[in-house]
């Protein structure tokens, strides 16, 4: 465990010697994909109903069947090959081990299977009164399997833009506080121009600007702190 | 190093590792070594206090390669089948404490629900409601139109489908159930040993047992045995939560539920082959002796099977 601000980012030491941060996947995101998920198997089950209608008796038993594998089988189908099922694609989602690498497959047929526990006693009440003990948000499947959803593209920053001319502050900076300005600076373009203001006047005083001008200023400070040649 | 500086010396290369191709013999060779090296950029700019965002990129990059260089085998019914003849004699070696209980409670609870029933008749009607009672009946009733050969092949494909659906759905909800600290897998276990029980009392009592036996003994033994083994398997997920021993909670339920994942495996083809006997062989219209012959074969081959695997593991 390194650095635990208020961002909710686990760090995994990998075998490499070095260690990531993972960022797990909240109850609401989860919620969405699994609607999707629901969405999609019932059009399965709907498109096979349509096919299977016109064999009568038979056709009714491969419906149920077909009901079977959609139900047991769609989330271990999908989660097998790379963590994602359509839905969780959707929103970006994965599941991981514990440590990050992706997953084997006894632990997702594990966790799958697990789903009644979760489901207790209905809409997954349980499995989400569980997802708030701890900071990974596992569900009881989680746990016995090992694994977590993680964000697979996590935020995307912008690297500050080159353009900006560099300039050297007239006081010096400690390391935090230039880290500071440069996470600003690339943070800038996705936060809105009243919110921009109202962070870069926090320095109005000591760099003697303010609003559209404080926020340039930091900017070129910032690719300055980044190592542009003046 | 200034942080544009690093950026511009390995962009190249940071651009390369991203655009991985599987299919590039070449590329896959390489490919954990510029793994290792991106590894490495990343230690270098977490100590060189660079930027979020390059640390999130390389991060990005790390996580891309772990994708690729620890990859799944991904899902294949052969895998099933493995596990089925590899794995699930050796669970069943490692759990058969559970296994011996679980089957100790369903056929001792189901033995006394029969002996209830045989004696006292009417408390049938205690434990079933009474329509139900008589379907049943009808269903077994030598003279009616159900397990008979006036059924068709439709007629036996939805029964196959409704035996897979319903009991695998019941063998899997015990196993998922189980993580209810037990509570989940015994209650189905032992409902459904004095349901059966009660039944088979009533049917003997009514005077269907010919029917009734030479129906259920040549996929009994698959589907029961598989309830026994999915139960004990749900039932050992459960109990490592209420005792833990010496394991944290977490890592209890994590270990019992890698070491009972086989054996749910097995049931679930166990299951499978109970589906198939029951609806293409139980209820064909072979003399009751043949089917008596077989289903005994086949008890005899399950239950040796299960011991075999519960006393050596193989």
């Amino acid at each position: 465990m390194q650095y635990q601000g208020f961002d909710n980012l686990i760090y995994k030491r990998l075998p490499e010697g070095v260690s990531i941060n993972l960022q797990p996947a909240g109850l609401t995101v989860r919620a969405y994909a699994y609607l999707w998920d629901f969405m999609f198997r019932a059009l399965i089950i709907f498109i096979f109903s349509l096919v299977l209608n016109f064999l009568g008796d038979a056709g009714q038993g491969l419906m149920l069947v077909v009901f079977f594998i959609v139900s047991w089988g769609y989330y271990i189908f999908f989660e097998a090959k790379n963590g994602q099922t359509p839905g969780k694609k959707r929103y970006k989602l994965q599941v991981v081990q514990d440590n990050g690498l992706p997953p084997r497959i006894e632990q997702i047929i594990l966790r799958n299977l697990l789903r009644p526990a979760d489901a207790f006693p209905f809409a997954y009440a349980l499995g989400m009164l569980v997802m708030f003990f701890g900071s990974e948000f596992k569900r009881i499947g989680d746990w016995a399997a090992g694994t977590m959803v993680i964000y697979c593209e996590q935020t995307d920053l912008q690297m500050v833009n080159q353009k900006i001319e560099p300039l050297a502050p007239g006081f010096s900076f400690s390391t935090e506080e230039q880290k500071l300005i440069i996470g600003f600076a690339e943070r800038c373009d996705s936060l809105s121009v009243g919110r921009q203001y109202e962070l870069a006047n926090v320095l109005a005083k000591n760099i003697n600007c303010r609003d559209q001008e404080a926020v340039t200023m930091l900017k070129r400070y910032a690719q300055y702190f980044m190592g542009q040649e003046v | 190093m200034k942080q544009n500086q690093f950026v511009r010396l390995n962009e190249a290369r940071w651009q390369l590792f991203s655009q991985f191709d599987a299919s590039d013999k070449d590329w896959v060779a390489v490919y954990p070594e510029q793994f290792r090296q991106i590894c490495s950029d990343l230690a270098l700019a977490r100590s060189r206090q660079y930027s979020p965002a390059l640390i999130e990129r390389l991060n990005q990059l790390v996580q891309q390669g772990q994708q690729h260089l620890y990859q799944s085998n991904g899902f294949s019914l052969v895998h099933i089948l493995k596990i089925f003849t590899q794995d699930f004699p050796r669970a069943l070696y490692e759990n058969s404490k559970y296994i011996v209980a679980s089957t100790l409670a369903f056929w001792g609870l189901g033995l006394l629900a029969f002996l209830w029933v045989l004696i006292a008749p009417q408390h049938i009607y205690w434990f079933i409601d009474p329509m139900q009672v008589n379907q049943l009946e009808s269903m077994y009733d030598p003279a009616g139109s159900v397990q008979t050969d006036s059924r068709s092949a439709g007629q036996d494909v939805m029964m196959f489908g409704y035996y897979v659906y319903n009991n695998i759905g019941i063998a899997f909800q015990m196993f998922g159930g189980g993580a209810l600290l037990g509570v989940g897998a015994l209650f189905p276990l032992l409902f459904n040993s004095f349901y059966f029980g009660a039944i088979s009392a009533h049917i003997v009592n009514v005077g269907f047992e010919e029917p009734f036996f030479s129906f259920v003994i040549g996929h009994g033994s698959f589907e029961l045995m598989a309830i026994v083994i999915a139960g004990a398997a749900g039932c050992k997920i459960g109990f490592s939560i209420l005792n833990p021993g010496t394991l944290a909670r977490k890592e209890a339920i994590k270990k019992s539920g890698m070491s009972v994942l086989p054996l749910i495996c097995g049931a679930f083809v166990m299951l499978l082959i109970a589906a198939f006997v029951e609806a293409f062989w139980s209820s064909s219209d072979l003399p009751s002796i043949v089917k008596y012959i077989v289903g005994s074969l086949g008890w005899f081959w399950v239950l040796h099977r299960l011991y075999r695997g519960c006393r050596y593991g193989n």
